[in-house]
């Protein structure tokens, strides 16, 4: 299944692109419109196109679901080590940086379970599209 | 001596600790592995001991905290009572540990070290069960014994008999295990206690608990755990089914230990409980039939472990019966009686099998001269078995007798003189079981079978033979045992008289009696054979039981097969329907009419109506399209329209959402539409259609009722979620997207649960597909 020349054109712009582009949503997430599943659904798109175009073979050498597994491993640990340090379940914190060039940095430990939600959005989602995508048609 | 108790949890942790070294090292050392469970029993034996000796009688207790806001302990106990169950196991699992060793065949290695751990694991549970305070404690270990015991049955899982023996007791007796738990919990909550000792020891809280409404059900349903556990008649039909196991595992499990846990219990509950005239009354009676029956079954068997099984039905029917009596000053005796000279019988029966690969009796005679050390060995356990002077079986029947005739006040419906002439007529044919094992296996003419038999080596030979001449032995030193017994009994304050010469006539008329009606049904076993095969096809409990199964199985099946029919339109229609009747609920709590709900449409502009009407026109267009590929494109144009309509009313986080969500379903859409079946609209039948429009109306009327509601200004008044969260979501959280922070922070449980169900469907998707392309 390998799309025609001009779908390939442009996905060879646009996959990077889209993929860039999630990462910057993932990255304001917290603050403007974005977050870890959105961001998820937005590289699953680009993993979608470039299944469209250029085919499975590629993709389909690597294990997707182990993606979403650690995706999930990541986001389970960011309520069990409160939890293990003696505070509720699933509370998060908010760290400060105090960095020398950016200066001062907020990080919610809630990124860590936002950038779960999208590995496993992404894993999920291209586990099932290389698989479709691998059927005898 | 501080160290003492912590000696209990040791007793009990031990074995568990090295089942889970059997496990782990099964793979090296293959057969070896037996060694760990000698080793693990041996070093149990010795602690219990050691703990008998040193508390000289005293209770010994360990108490830990473990639940304390549930009252629940991880306490033990070291009473006499307990430490001499205690003993018993971890003194027969020592043998069982060495049989095993020569018993065991060359299998995979992993498979014999499983066939330790789970033996091992076993006896800990047992040990648990023994030396708990705790009721709970002793639950859990009581269901630990179960399910160790359904892996030891179905050792020969290749074989259909086995797992089928397996399951069936395994279901009886965590069942029955189950019901024991509510009863449990009836006692521990009305007494506010969940400590044996505490119970048994305090008046208080026994009047507490008999003052209850709760108190009968409470006792009949732990009679039904002790009563499944121990195969009391209703029940009994699962230890002679359980019979497909390795003989070691049948002589640990079914002789000596497991089947007595219920009997144990209800020792322990005698001096709660038993006051109680419902006591004397169910268990008696029980007691009483379960003895008879397994008599009598037992000696029409023809299979050598059935015999036995059935012959150990009847002796726990008959300390059944004695707990009904009240008479716990018997129960150690009865109890040591019977685990040695069964153990001993069981690997004999074992002995048997290994050397001639059969267990049928109509299939062996004259195994003497083969297997001469058997032979002896079958005799001295078999004497015990018939009750024959000098042996410990002796001593046991002679004490019941004087029980029975002695009488004191039998608290029970059942007429004494009833009881005692049925318990001597199931003596007689125990006593004619005891000659058909021994005349019809080891005299007379070899057999084929007979004839290729080679006597055993002594690894298989020793533990019997443990067995066995203590059986002998402690009957020689009456003395001694009744000094013992009476000092390991529940009821150890009343003190057991038991010599070797008989003092009393009346008992030992008794039991010669029993002798010569044995003797007669073993001389006329020819007409009762006669009367079992007429009988054939008579309705058995476990008839009964299977008819049950297969009632149980036929209900699931048709539940599930209507229920989850695989059909995904039902699927969804089912899920709107549950999602619109919680919304009713919800409604109708919170005391508002539907039809009162505000309408208000003066936001709409122009262009929302506009964009409604096309929302609404492409919808419609889903529904009435006749080819799957223009559903799918109606579709996909009404979720951009939704889209449109978040630009509208200035929503760029769900806008995006949106579209990001509705490009990938359009594409997997258009991935999955070649392998959907035939699409057929004008194939759906009137009534069905009705349905469809019938739930969409519902589903469409119920959102926007809630939607209208929430909108609402008097409902903004009550709760304000959106500025509510708006404020919150910056202060304590630290971000400004309030919706992300709803999903990541606030509502965190939430998405941890979606996650997870995502990645499921991830590899749920990855492995049947993998399958099918596997199996193409």
């Amino acid at each position: 299944m390998t799309g025609d020349p001009i779908l390939r054109m442009v996905a060879r712009f646009a996959v990077p692109l889209t993929v860039w582009v999630s990462i910057v949503i993932f990255m304001q997430g917290h603050n403007m419109p974005g977050g870890g599943f959105i961001a998820g659904v937005m590289a699953g798109a680009a993993g979608a196109m470039y299944l469209l175009a250029f085919g499975p073979a590629k993709p389909s050498r690597y294990r997707w679901w182990k993606v979403s597994v650690c995706g999930l491993f990541i986001s389970v640990m960011t309520g069990t080590v409160p939890f293990l340090l003696g505070r509720p379940y699933m509370q998060h914190a908010i760290w400060h940086f105090d960095l020398p060039v950016i200066g001062l940095y907020e990080l919610p430990t809630a990124t860590f379970f936002d950038l779960g939600v999208y590995l496993i959005v992404l894993g999920t989602l291209m586990t099932i599209f290389v698989e479709l995508a691998q059927e005898e048609r | 001596m501080p160290t003492l108790e912590l000696l209990l949890p040791s007793i009990v942790f031990v074995p568990f600790v090295a089942a889970g070294l059997s496990l782990w090292a099964g793979r090296r050392l293959g057969q070896r592995s037996g060694v760990l469970m000698v080793l693990a029993a041996a070093a149990s034996f010795v602690q219990c001991l050691h703990l008998a000796t040193g508390s000289a009688g005293a209770r010994v207790m360990f108490v830990h905290e473990w639940m304390p806001s549930l009252r629940v302990a991880l306490s033990f106990c070291g009473d006499p009572f307990g430490l001499f169950f205690a003993l018993l196991i971890s003194g027969i699992g020592t043998l069982v540990g060495i049989y095993s060793l020569s018993y065991i065949p060359k299998l995979a290695p992993a498979r014999v070290g499983r066939y330790y751990a789970s033996l091992l694991a076993f006896m800990g549970a047992m040990l648990g069960v023994a030396l708990a305070d705790d009721l709970i404690l002793l639950f859990i270990f009581w269901e630990v014994t179960s399910v160790t015991s359904f892996l030891l049955i179905g050792f020969w899982y290749e074989d259909e008999k086995a797992r089928k023996g397996a399951l069936t007791a395994l279901l009886i007796t965590a069942l029955g295990g189950l019901t024991m738990m509510i009863g449990f919990l009836i006692v521990g909550i009305t007494t506010e206690s969940f400590s044996l000792q505490a119970l048994a020891g305090q008046a208080a809280l026994r009047e507490r608990l008999a003052a209850s409404p709760l108190f009968f059900p409470a006792l009949l349903l732990i009679l039904v755990g002790a009563m499944t556990k121990s195969a009391q008649w209703p029940f009994h039909f699962w230890l002679p089914g359980a019979m497909v196991a390795p003989t070691p595992v049948s002589t640990y499990l079914h002789a000596a230990t497991m089947v007595k846990a219920g009997i144990f219990l209800l020792g322990r509950f005698l001096p709660i409980f038993g006051g109680a005239p419902s006591w004397a009354g169910i268990l008696v009676p029980i007691g009483l039939v379960t003895l008879l029956l397994g008599a009598v079954e037992a000696f029409l068997d023809t299979d050598l472990k059935g015999m036995l099984a059935k012959t150990t039905v009847a002796t726990l029917g008959l300390i059944t019966m004695l707990y009904g009596l009240g008479a716990a000053g018997q129960d150690a005796l009865q109890m040591l009686a019977h685990a040695t000279y069964k153990g001993a019988l069981f690997l004999v029966v074992g002995i048997v099998e290994h050397a001639t690969h059969t267990r049928d009796i109509r299939q062996l005679a004259g195994l003497r001269r083969q297997l001469p050390i058997t032979f002896v060995l079958c005799i001295l356990a078999a004497l015990s078995l018939a009750g024959v002077w000098p042996s410990v079986g002796f001593l046991a029947k002679e004490s019941l007798y004087a029980q029975l005739l002695g009488g004191g006040p039998l608290g029970s419906w059942v007429p004494s003189w009833l009881v005692l002439g049925l318990t001597v007529l199931a003596n007689a044919f125990l006593f004619a079981v005891a000659c058909r094992l021994v005349f019809g296996v080891f005299l007379g003419e070899p057999t084929t079978h007979a004839q290729r038999a080679h006597e055993a080596g002594a690894g298989l030979w020793l533990p019997p033979a443990v067995l066995a001449s203590l059986s002998l032995g402690l009957g020689l030193l009456a003395p001694t045992t009744a000094a013992l017994v009476s000092h390991f009994s529940s009821a150890s304050r009343t003190a057991l008289h038991l010599t070797l010469l008989p003092d009393h006539w009346e008992p030992l008329l008794l039991s010669l009696l029993t002798a010569l009606v044995g003797i007669g049904i073993y001389v006329g076993r020819a007409g009762l054979e006669r009367m079992r095969d007429q009988a054939q096809g008579a309705p058995t409990m476990q008839l009964v039981w299977d008819r049950l199964m297969e009632a149980v199985t036929a209900v699931a099946v048709g539940f599930s097969v209507r229920w989850q029919s695989g059909s995904l339109r039902w699927y969804l229609a089912g899920s709107l329907v549950f999602t619109v009747g919680l919304s009713g609920l919800a409604w109708q709590r919170a005391g508002i009419s539907v039809l009162q709900v505000p309408v208000s449409l003066q936001e709409m502009t122009w262009y929302g109506f506009t964009l409604c009407g096309m929302l609404a026109f492409t919808a419609l267009l889903v529904a009435r399209s006749t080819t799957r590929i223009g559903a799918a494109i109606a579709l996909t144009s009404n979720g951009f329209l939704t889209a449109l309509l978040f630009v509208v009313y200035r929503s760029p986080d769900i806008l995006l959402t949106q579209i990001l969500i509705e490009t990938v379903s359009t594409i997997f859409l258009l991935l999955i539409l070649y392998y959907m079946p035939t699409f057929r609209p004008e194939g759906t039948p009137p009534m069905r259609r009705l349905i469809n429009v019938a739930v969409a109306v519902a589903v469409g009327f119920s959102m926007f009722a809630f939607i209208m509601l929430s909108t609402s200004p008097q409902f903004r008044e009550v709760k304000n979620l959106a500025a509510d969260y708006l404020t919150r979501s910056m202060a304590e959280a630290g971000g400004a997207n309030a919706v992300n922070v709803i999903i990541v922070d606030f509502r965190a449980m939430d998405t941890n649960g979606e996650i997870t169900v995502l990645v499921l469907v991830g590899l749920l998707v990855y492995g049947l597909l993998r399958a099918r392309r596997k199996s193409a």
